[in-house]
């Protein structure tokens, strides 16, 4: 597959992913970037035992989890302030919401709960997590509790 | 209450900037780049300093066969040092991305845990190897000086040995193995949130 059609194809889907584990616009812009960074180098690696959705998937949590890695090199608070500053994007707050209710969660329920969002079957959420298929069934379920109690309890 | 639908729902509705993919391709050229000057760079390197090696021993023309030991130990582990840290850096830099998140975690915790049995490791043995590289080049020159400008010059670099050795040996090792401990609770904490309720 030629790496422009998967730039275009995956781009939103891997940014919202990114955005679920970070909940900051600019990182998340970063993190799916370097995530199209390294499926262009490995690219010709892709072998179709997986579909190239499950892979590129991989490597984006995976470069999620590195970002905790990164987050001690550059705490937030150093930055210069303009940085920093939260920019205005016209969304409804229950977006904002959910975004961040995400983001709370522990990591590896962020990449769980944002691949199920993304329609992702579970088979290869399992696939891509390295958990079994029921594991992930019951992950789900409890993540999903989760959020909508912080949902009632928000109003 | 099922609120899948609505989940998804306010979920698709991200705001979302797709940046052009001529971006991309910049930052792309910009990596490409930056690997080949690093890897450039470290061999000129290792190659500088075995010119600088040869230059010192035809230029200076050392006497005795323990000055040329002390400098060939001294180039030696510098190059060494150099060598293993950039090893470190390929093992981490060729991890296998297309993993899933539970093998990659496991990955990462190894090297972490390696890197810093290596760092605390190859610190001390650094130290002593420069230490025991000085001491040799200096006696050719000391031995032209007064028993008791020799003792001086010995005894400065013993104070100075001993110095980095009981105070910045240890102090650089307790940084950087924090830093790394640091990083593995994390990575371990996250790996145990993936094998709970299994």
């Amino acid at each position: 597959m030629e790496f422009e059609t998967i730039y275009k194809t995956y781009w939103d889907r891997i940014f919202r992913l990114c955005m679920g584990f970070v909940n900051d616009y600019d990182v998340a812009q970063d993190l799916a970037q370097e995530t199209f960074i390294i499926v262009w180098q490995k690219l010709d690696t892709f072998r179709n035992e997986s579909g190239i959705g499950t892979w590129i998937f991989r490597i984006a949590s995976n470069n999620c989890l590195r970002q905790i890695e990164k987050e001690k090199r550059f705490p937030k608070s150093e930055l210069p302030p303009h940085i920093t500053e939260e920019k205005q994007y016209s969304l409804e707050p229950e977006i904002k919401f959910l975004y961040k209710c995400i983001a709370e969660l522990p990591e590896t329920e962020r990449i769980i709960i944002s691949l199920e969002l993304e329609d992702v079957k579970q088979a290869d959420i399992a696939k891509i997590v390295g958990l079994s298929e029921a594991n992930i069934r019951v992950k789900i379920h409890r993540i999903k509790d989760k959020l909508t109690q912080k949902f009632t309890e928000n109003g | 209450m099922d609120n899948n639908i609505e989940f998804k729902d306010l979920w698709r509705k991200q705001s979302i900037s797709q940046p052009n993919i001529d971006d991309l391709q910049t930052k792309l050229k910009h990596f490409k780049k930056t690997s080949l000057r690093k890897l450039i760079l470290t061999n000129v390197l290792l190659i500088a300093t075995c010119f600088f090696i040869v230059f010192i021993w035809y230029y200076y023309e050392p006497q005795f066969i323990s000055t040329k030991i002390g400098i060939v130990l001294n180039v030696a582990i510098m190059a060494i040092y150099l060598v293993v840290y950039n090893r470190l850096f390929d093992a981490y830099k060729k991890m296998d991305d297309t993993d899933s998140n539970t093998e990659y975690l496991k990955k990462l915790i190894q090297i972490k845990t390696k890197q810093k049995f290596l760092q605390s490791k190859m610190l001390s043995v650094y130290f002593i190897v420069l230490g025991i590289g000085l001491c040799l080049y200096m006696y050719e020159y000391t031995a032209m000086m007064t028993l008791f400008w020799g003792f001086f010059a010995y005894a400065l670099i013993i104070l100075w040995g001993g110095f980095v050795w009981l105070y910045l040996r240890p102090r650089e090792i307790k940084k950087e193995n924090l830093k790394i401990d640091n990083l593995i609770d994390k990575f371990q904490r996250i790996n145990d949130q993936l094998e709970a309720d299994l």
